[in-house]
């Protein structure tokens, strides 16, 4: 495609990556076909390429409106199109540009920037969402007239399980700890642990480490983002000089955002090599587990129907495998026909937050479709989605993990 | 005399400067606000289709969500002689969604379910923004397909399949757009509500439903499409075959036919178009070779396993340098995967491409390919050639660069060389992607200014203002004359009274 | 061998003169379809000495010949290239031309599986109701330039031009074709095909008449030979003069006379209707025949609200085809006005008012 990028973008490191990024695209519409809210709304600048050209408009030194804005905040970032683009068009990094670029020109109404602040400073920070947890929990009664909705927002509090002791194991490998699952959903963690345990692995999951970023990244504050990645890389990087094989992610939105270290840091002269490193060895739960020889978890499904859904960040972002069917499969469970399994549930990190209604509506054909086959339980693999669906699902929804334990399996 | 009439209104509405303001006005007197889009902001997303070489900024788009919505768009645009042009999805290849700044640009996108699917009849009804494989994927369970697969089946949509006449892959055995379609309704120039075609396999009167077939939007609005269903074969499977010599793949073709085998698709594809391809697909084609056929056949297993045999002793014997048969449904879809994404692929290798289009009798596929790379060498430009070689529908893709100063333009020369080349070899400028913009000087070349002034009287017939998709399809006589290359008959050069520029 | 002769530049002015003098035409070929449709007054315009086949290329799938050809020659050069047309048209006579089998756009037994005349018109050169020869479409397979008014030609009736020159695909003749007979009731009958329709085998003509469906399976050998198998039934012993005497209106159900002959065309699966007569199905259900002293205001009310059309073959019922909408007539006269502005060409002869 054409582009005429203004003088003053042109050469920053933004403005080449756009550029490349534009060029790529020949605005065959492929990507339209796939991109969850295109297929809600029908809307051009609802879609991928509709809103390629919102950006390549603001580039090429046109004012945005809100409505600009408002499309790009519409976009799930769940990367389908990118599945489909033939041409290879990274469409989530001209994305991030583009968002950041509009956001530096149009300013948010207040309740917007209050939000957008709050789960910057709250929820990217373990202690500090695990504080209002607890107190959202005690005043759960009090969430009446215009903050139910928060009310139906809010997983059940969960009692932590033990870590293992690990006193045989011979193998360490990271875990990310993250932000909201240590809160929302304590036991992810402690399940993978487990299992990691019994094949001889211990898992570390360093106290320095925290939010993988993406939350800041998605919101347009790709520096503080920057200061995440860093953060957890300095956390980590004694572990993998002691020789640390993985840093395994059990949320796959996280995993998609530590597979980009590499990229989001490659100008920073001093983390430039570590962030690659680190991306190198971050890979999913399931590509490992799948390495690993699970025969010796025996039958643990006994025919039991799960659905599953694979998290956006685990389909589409390149580096990242999903193994998750296969190891269910294996493990004895009956995976249902799920259709649409490519589209997004409408979690999208903030997404359900940020955009109530569009989240809610890709939320009930996602359930809808996962239904269908009349399962037992719903798995996914990542924090985000399990909370969205689990907040209006009907079936219990669960992190595939937790169905490799015994004592789970059997729940 | 009625033909000048008729010239003088599409003249008329391409020059037309309608009052923006007073249009809004009236507009969304009658329709939800949000439908009607007017800020440049909003409208920029619309600038072009499938064909971003060319752009227009629309002075307004509609997005109706209802059929009557559809019909009070175009009476009011109807009433104050404004043109609208109707887009799908947006995938054409040719411009034919191409808006104008001086018309409206009513999107169909909305209309997006399915109605109703009959398996007694074996049909479904579904809304004009309906994908195409998305009906297929509906009705897969009921061991059911649609028919037409154009290589961008899955984003386009059925209605603009519908305006372009669509073909594809599969196309020489189950036939176009124009074969597989049993009903329309349509809206008119002037918001009628009207049904094209019947649910029985004819119509009494004139067979409409033919002529509104690869109409290019030029007739009626479409917002409704009964489509046929046919059973899926038990089985199909695809013949890989590399050849070392373009010539040699294109004899491979016509042996084929001559075989008296009837492939479900015959597909070939260059050196260049290989190698671009499989870049992204991973599938494994041979990237040494000069050009790889692909030839599917369907049917029963028994029929497949008879035709399989035939297909590799044919292309054996025409010299094919390696064969492979796909083993099963997967590796089956990497082959084809790797042909429907092959236009837009041509993004890895360079930042823009035109697509032609031409069809010719299969005979000449191998004089047409070497002609071709002959003008490629004469215009200094790079061309990949993908293409449905059992239809001799060629899809020659020029490669250029939109940002070189001038490249656009020896790129249209080069494609209008392709044209040409094609007609002389008994063919036709367009097999399947429409005339729009893009060819519509070609059409001057192709058809002498009696066709031409009957193609307008039959537009006038339907539209006689001439608002519906002006300046597509059928080219004015003016244009003709200021293109200058005409069709010349018997030595006389057309349209003596008209002035040159 | 054919006969072979270019008349274009004598229809031509033939045309032009009527046209100049407003002077209706009345179109003729061999006659023998012209018993459908209206009556026609005018000066007569024969063109059967316009013969012969101008390009045929077996290997291009495609044969291009002159309006005048009697469509028993061009049957008999495609046969003996191993062709045929896929449409498997009726003659209704000895004269039949290919010229009058496209403007009718008649289409026998094989019309549901393999397609209608008009599926396989690739181009047509024509002359238009002002004395004009145009040539729309061509030989190739796919052809999207300008408007499709080749295959509006079929079953135009000559209204709208005067055809010259046919270009059709042709296709291979079937390796093997068995017919299978089969014991049902009408309704039984309908629902068996439409279930039979949804399997992928390859029929090519599925009737029903006094108590037995008839079903046609053509192609590769193998195939024919394996659905047989799962159908059961009977075969139909040297089955050819069958499937002729139900493309020609020949089985003993045509020739009783007593009766207005009426053609149904339904969507396939509708349901069998309450009328009293005689009944025969083909097309699969999507033609069906009728004999009937059925009013013919009556018959097309119940044909339409089963989402059909009715036009009589033999009786005086009229008009004779189905009437159309308002609307659609409109369009339809402002359509043939398009192409006869004089409205000399075969007025009338598929309604009054066109």
């Amino acid at each position: 495609m054409q582009t005429s990028i203004i003088p003053q973008l042109r050469d920053t490191p933004d403005g080449e990556e756009a550029d490349r990024i534009l060029r790529a695209c020949t605005h065959c519409g492929f990507c339209t076909a796939t991109c969850p809210t295109y297929q809600l709304l029908g809307d051009e600048r609802d879609s991928p390429r509709g809103r390629i050209y919102l950006i390549k408009q603001v580039l090429e030194g046109e004012a945005p409106t809100q409505k600009t804005q408002m499309h790009l905040d519409r976009c799930l970032t769940c990367r389908a199109c990118e599945t489909t683009c033939p041409s290879g068009v990274e469409y989530a990094k001209l994305a991030d540009i583009g968002r950041d670029l509009v956001d530096q020109q149009v300013e948010r109404p207040v309740h917007e920037r209050a939000i957008r602040w709050l789960l910057r400073h709250i929820v990217a920070y373990r202690n500090r969402f695990a504080f209002f947890f607890r107190l959202g929990h005690f005043f759960k009664p009090l969430l009446v007239g215009p903050l139910a909705p928060l009310k139906q927002k809010m997983p059940p509090r969960r009692k932590a399980l033990a870590w293992p002791k690990n006193d045989n194991a011979t193998r360490t490998m990271l875990v990310l700890d993250g932000c909201v699952q240590p809160v929302a959903a304590p036991n992810t963690n402690a399940h993978a642990a487990r299992i990691f345990s019994q094949l001889g692995v211990q898992l570390i999951a360093p106290k320095a480490s925290g939010c993988c970023g993406a939350l800041s990244q998605h919101l347009s504050h790709r520096e503080e983002a920057n200061d995440f990645a860093r953060r957890n890389i300095d956390a980590w990087w004694p572990y993998i000089e002691d020789g640390a094989e993985a840093i395994v992610l059990t949320a796959s939105g996280c995993g998609a955002s530590v597979v980009e270290y590499g990229h989001m840091l490659r100008n920073d002269p001093a983390y430039a090599e570590k962030a690659a490193r680190v991306s190198e060895l971050a890979r999913d739960l399931s590509d490992i587990l799948a390495q690993e020889d699970l025969s010796q978890l025996g039958d643990l499904g006994h025919g039991r129907q799960v659905a599953y859904h694979p998290p956006c960040t685990l389909q589409n972002a390149p580096q990242l495998h999903d193994n998750v069917a296969e190891i269910l499969a294996q493990a004895g469970y009956k995976l249902t026909h799920v259709r649409d399994s490519h589209l997004c549930c409408g979690s999208a990190g903030t997404y359900s937050i940020l955009q109530p209604t569009m989240a809610n509506q890709l939320r009930e054909n996602k359930l809808a479709s996962l239904n269908a086959g009349d399962p037992d339980v719903i798995v996914t693999a990542n924090v985000g989605c399990q909370l969205h669906l689990e907040s209006a699902a009907g079936v219990p929804v669960r992190h595939w993990i937790e169905l490799l334990e015994p004592s789970a399996a059997a729940a | 005399m009625a033909d000048a009439a008729i010239a003088d209104a599409a003249e008329k509405v391409l020059a037309s400067r309608p009052d923006k303001a007073q249009l809004i006005d009236k507009l969304v007197a009658e329709l939800p606000e949000h439908v009607v889009l007017h800020a440049e902001e909003d409208l920029r997303p619309f600038e072009c289709d499938g064909l971003s070489a060319y752009r227009q900024l629309p002075m307004i788009v509609i997005l109706p969500e209802t059929i009557d919505q559809v019909q009070t768009a175009m009476r009011v645009c109807h009433a104050n002689d404004v043109a609208v042009v109707a887009r799908g999805a947006g995938t054409g290849l040719s411009g034919g969604a191409l808006p104008m700044d001086n018309g409206v640009l009513l999107s169909l996108a909305k209309f997006k379910q399915i109605l109703d699917i009959d398996t007694e009849n074996r049909r479904a009804t579904v809304q004009p923004g309906v994908r195409n494989l998305a009906i297929s994927e509906a009705v897969s369970h009921l061991g059911l397909y649609y028919a037409p697969d154009p290589s961008s089946q899955i984003a386009c949509s059925i209605g603009g399949n519908v305006a372009e006449n669509s073909g594809g892959v599969h196309c020489l055995k189950y036939g176009l757009t124009t074969h597989n379609i049993v009903q329309l309704e349509i809206v008119t120039v002037d918001g009628e509500r009207m049904t094209i075609g019947s649910e029985a396999l004819d119509t009494p009167g004139y067979d409409l439903l033919a002529l509104m077939t690869g109409s290019e939007g030029l007739l009626g609005v479409i917002v409704e499409v009964v489509v046929k269903l046919l059973p899926k074969p038990e089985r199909a499977q695809v013949v890989l075959a590399a050849f070392d010599d373009v010539r040699k793949a294109g004899d491979a073709v016509a042996a084929i036919i001559q075989a008296g085998i009837i492939p479900a698709g015959l597909e070939m594809l260059d050196s260049p178009a290989i190698i671009a391809t499989e870049e992204f697909v991973h599938a494994d084609y041979p990237t040494d070779a000069a050009a790889i056929l692909l030839c599917e056949v369907d049917g029963t297993h028994a029929e497949v396993d008879e035709h399989i045999a035939d297909v590799t002793a044919v292309v054996e014997r025409e010299g094919a340098t390696e064969v492979r048969v796909s083993r099963d449904d997967a590796e089956r879809a990497v082959f084809w995967a790797g042909r429907k994404a092959a236009f837009p692929a041509m993004g890895r290798i360079s930042p823009d491409y035109y697509c032609m289009d031409g069809t010719i009798p299969r005979k000449a596929l191998a004089d047409v390919l070497i002609g071709i790379g002959e003008l490629s060498k004469k215009y200094g430009q790079r061309v990949a050639n993908v293409f449905h070689a059992g239809d001799g529908n060629l899809h020659p893709l020029i490669l250029y660069d939109a940002n070189i100063e001038g490249e656009l333009e020896r790129t249209e020369e080069f494609g209008g060389a392709i044209c040409e080349l094609c007609l002389e070899h008994g063919g036709t400028i367009t097999g399947e992607h429409g005339v729009g913009v893009e060819k519509i000087d070609q059409m001057c070349v192709q058809f002498p200014p009696d066709e031409l002034t009957q193609f307008h009287a039959v537009k006038n017939a339907f539209d006689d203002k001439g608002l519906l998709n002006p300046g597509k399809a059928v080219p004015t006589l003016h244009r003709c004359a200021e293109f200058g290359a005409m069709h010349v008959h018997n030595g006389e050069l057309p349209f003596p009274e008209l002035e040159r520029l | 061998m054919t006969t072979s002769a270019d008349q274009t530049d004598q229809l031509t002015e033939r045309v032009r003169a009527a046209f100049e003098s407003k002077s209706p035409l009345k179109l003729t070929g061999g006659g023998t379809k012209a018993f459908l449709g209206e009556q026609v007054k005018g000066d007569t315009l024969d063109v059967t000495g316009h013969t012969g086949v101008v390009n045929y290329e077996p290997g291009e799938l495609v044969m291009t010949a002159r309006a005048g050809t009697p469509l028993s020659e061009l049957e008999a050069v495609l046969e003996a290239e191993g062709q045929m047309l896929a449409f498997e048209p009726p003659h209704y006579g000895d004269n039949a031309t290919l010229g009058g089998t496209i403007v009718s756009g008649v289409s026998g037994p094989a019309r549901p599986f393999t397609g209608a005349a008009r599926d396989f018109v690739l181009g047509t050169r024509i002359i238009n109701g002002q004395g004009q020869a145009l040539r729309f479409g061509g030989e190739v397979m796919k052809n999207v330039a300008g408007y499709d008014l080749s295959r509006l030609m079929a079953g135009a009736y000559g209204t709208l031009g005067v055809l010259l020159d046919i270009s059709l695909k042709v296709l291979p003749l079937p390796r093997t074709q068995i017919t299978r007979v089969f014991e049902h009731g009408p309704s039984e009958a309908l629902t068996q095909i439409s279930d039979w329709q949804r399997k992928p085998w390859p029929i090519t003509g599925a009737y029903w008449e006094d108590g037995k469906t008839y079903l046609r399976l053509a192609g590769a050998t193998s195939p024919v030979e394996s659905a047989c198998e799962k159908l059961g039934g009977e075969t139909l012993d040297d089955d050819k003069p069958f499937w002729r005497d139900v493309r020609e209106q020949q089985r003993p159900f045509f020739s009783n006379a007593d009766k207005p002959l009426w053609r149904l065309s339904l969507p396939p699966a509708a349901p069998m209707l309450d009328i009293d007569g005689d009944c025969v199905i083909d097309w699969g259900g999507a033609q069906r025949w009728l004999a009937s002293d059925i009013d013919a205001v009556a018959l097309r009310r119940i044909v339409k609200d089963e989402g059909g059309h009715a036009s009589v073959y033999r009786g005086d019922a009229s008009p004779r085809f189905h009437p159309i909408g308002e609307s659609m007539l409109a369009l339809q006269q402002r359509l043939k006005r398009s192409m006869d502005p004089a409205g000399i060409l075969n007025p009338g002869r598929i309604y009054p008012e066109l």
